[in-house]
């Protein structure tokens, strides 16, 4: 995947307000995130290996953004520093991408389950 | 292909725990045919939290092989990770800095006899307490942070034994010791669930997984067998949050109390075991908190708050705006007054409890509710009322009764002592509460070494071995605070010894 490509698509979900970028109908009834429509293009195998119906892993998520570390969290929107979620005290590196965010539904992290007031779904 | 499908119809059976598939003598894998392993491993811990992930170090350090943890959920840690980082270590070098240097692993056993009210295990609590040291290093040597020169004494201990980690919580554990795994060579995978086991009569072989499960959704997923060549470990935790086991072992516990564990304490793995013979014990030993707000999730702040709550403000039920218990009785006595207030359809009607605002406002029990609006300020007693759909005039009587008694320094309606009490004047710090559970005393029963015993031989299962929350019997009624952390780390550290006993008495 072009770098260049990515940081700009990444730039642009980030200057949004909603930071995994907005959900919309991408095929069918299927909604997904603004940001990732060209990968509705290019059939959904960049995600789904094989078919739909598998279920994605954290892969096809670090493939394109990195890791948990390299993506960046707007700190100014944090309840508390210690609220950072890509840097969590209970789990840091122990935590797959799909414990927080989902492609096709509005998720509340997991951090949510104990903090309710700290993060909206996103 | 075929015998695998054959065998997969006899699995099934088997866990729904027909008793007859699992007798002694049932070869089940073998009289199958050869089953399809996907992938083996030496050792398979079942579970992530403290006793998963100290038992995965551990075993690499022993040299039993190749160590796999399999965890259901998408983060790592469980219970532990989310837990308070309270850790209780006779002899650590804080307390003995502090000039307390009259404790010892027996102090402690002492402390946790009187708790365990005559059901504890004495030996495996005493043998727990001997190796606290080498899990305090296990700690220091991965990473860990405690806080500088922080030792007390907490609830149930007669003495200042207690640190507690950098944080407050007990991720700055599960991420040391996962970190440390990972370096170690631990391979260590989330979303695995374990299904069922593959037994050869008394003997565990592997287990059968769901792959890329996403919790709850037992239908995601793909279904793989894990051969497991030396050991299987259960470190699968407490089933706090399985509301139908709960109640089916302590009917009290309805299923309106909410739960400070992580989501994924639901059992199922003991529950699998028991249906191959494992033997439960104390099942129904189960401990509840009279302090959560259910305006929050898991443990939270609610606690710290009510030690301000109890002692110098009051408890008023929303449906007649009265008082209606000691608010610094016991947790049993509180729970059940508390869970009386129910509305016309059964469901909860959470009680309020308020204290004075002034002068706690700086308090950091109080600054952090009101961040999290799990407590709101509330200036006045008609505001009070009106946010909580309370009668206004019984609850403006109700305190100035209370403020008359608190001058008197004496309580008719329930006897509470009064010493703490304020005179409620406001502004108030209020909250809501209903009792919430947190611990399984229960589980499986182990040996001493942490081997599985099964109930109908009394004999250990081959190769099945369990530590932490999900083995029953060894706090006995009550379990100390500080005290599961501690005993987590430590049986990791023996569970690598046994299995490395068992296999060279093997040989
Ligand atoms: C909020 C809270 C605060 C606490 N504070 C303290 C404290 O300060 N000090 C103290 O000593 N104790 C404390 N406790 C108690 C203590 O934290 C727990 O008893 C302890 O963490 C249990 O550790 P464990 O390793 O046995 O289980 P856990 O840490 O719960 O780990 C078990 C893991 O197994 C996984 N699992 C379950 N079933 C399956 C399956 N089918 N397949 C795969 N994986 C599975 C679970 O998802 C979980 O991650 C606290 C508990 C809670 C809930």
């Amino acid at each position: 995947m072009n770098k260049l490509l990515l940081s700009a698509l990444l730039g642009l979900a980030l200057s949004s307000n909603v930071m995994a970028g907005e959900l919309v109908k991408m095929k069918g009834k299927t909604e997904g995130r603004v940001n990732h429509e060209f990968i509705y293009q290019d059939g959904c195998q960049t995600c789904h290996q094989g078919s739909g119906k598998k279920n994605t892993t954290d892969a096809a998520c670090v493939e394109c953004h990195g890791d948990i570390n390299s993506i960046p969290v707007d700190e100014s929107k944090l309840a508390i520093p210690e609220a950072h979620p890509h840097k969590s005290l209970h789990y840091n590196q122990g935590a797959s991408c799909l414990a927080c965010h989902a492609e096709h539904e509005k998720k509340a992290p997991v951090c949510t389950e104990c903090h309710r007031t700290w993060f909206e779904e996103m | 292909m075929q015998g695998r499908r054959n065998f997969l119809k006899l699995s099934a059976g088997a866990a729904i725990g027909s008793l007859a598939a699992t007798l002694p003598g049932t070869v089940q894998a073998k009289s199958c045919g050869e089953i399809n392993w996907d992938e083996s491993a030496d050792v398979i811990v079942v579970g992530s939290g403290f006793a998963g992930l100290s038992a995965a170090v551990n075993a690499k350090r022993q040299g039993l092989g190749s160590v796999l943890v399999l965890e259901k959920m998408q983060v790592i840690g469980g219970n532990s990770a989310i837990n308070g980082g309270w850790l209780a270590i006779p002899k650590n070098p804080i307390q003995l800095a502090q000039g307390v240097n009259d404790d010892s692993p027996e102090e402690l056993v002492k402390d946790q006899i009187i708790s365990g009210r005559g059901m504890q295990n004495e030996p495996a609590l005493r043998q727990i307490a001997n190796r606290s040291l080498d899990a305090y290093d296990l700690c220091i040597d991965t990473g860990v942070k405690f806080r500088d020169g922080f030792n007390i004494q907490v609830g149930g201990h007669n003495k200042a034994r207690a640190i507690r980690t950098q944080h407050g919580t007990g991720g700055d554990i599960t991420t040391k010791l996962y970190e440390a795994g990972v370096k170690e060579g631990v391979d260590h995978r989330l979303q695995h669930y374990i299904e069922d086991f593959i037994m050869d009569g008394q003997q565990i072989i592997g287990v059968k997984v769901r792959k890329n499960y996403r919790f709850p959704d037992l239908k995601t997923g793909t279904t793989i067998f894990i051969k497991a060549n030396k050991a299987v470990v259960l470190a699968n935790g407490g089933f706090a949050r399985n509301m139908a086991l709960r109640e089916a072992v302590d009917p009290s516990l309805d299923p309106t109390l909410d739960c400070t564990n992580a989501m994924g304490a639901t059992g199922e793995v003991t529950l699998t075991a028991m249906a191959y013979g494992a033997l439960p014990v104390h099942m129904n030993l189960i401990q509840t908190g009279h302090w959560g707000s259910p305006d929050e999730g898991g443990f939270g702040w609610s606690n710290a708050l009510l030690s301000i709550g109890w002692h110098q403000g009051v408890a008023i039920s929303v449906l007649n705006g009265k008082r209606f218990m000691d608010e610094r009785a016991d947790r049993k006595t509180c729970s059940e007054a508390i869970m009386k207030n129910r509305n016309a359809d059964g469901s909860p009607a959470y009680p309020v409890v308020f204290f004075n605002y002034n002068n706690y406002a700086k308090d950091d029990r109080v600054v952090r509710a009101l961040r999290d609006e799990m407590a709101w300020k509330v200036d006045s007693l008609d505001e009070i009322a009106a946010k909580f759909d309370i009668p206004a005039a019984e609850l403006k009587r109700s305190i100035k009764e209370y403020n008359k008694h608190v001058g008197e320094r004496k309580d008719p309606l329930f006897n509470r002592k009064m010493d703490t009490a304020e005179e409620l004047t406001g502004p108030f710090v209020v909250s809501r509460i209903w009792p919430k559970v947190h611990y399984c005393m229960g589980g499986l029963k182990t040996d001493l070494g942490a081997r599985v015993i099964d109930g109908r031989s009394m004999a250990p299962i081959k190769n099945l071995y369990a530590i932490g929350e999900v083995t029953g019997g060894i706090h006995g009624e009550a379990r100390l605070s500080s005290t599961s952390c501690l005993e987590c780390l430590v049986m990791g550290i023996i569970v690598s010894e046994t299995i490395k006993a068992d296999l060279e008495g093997a040989v």
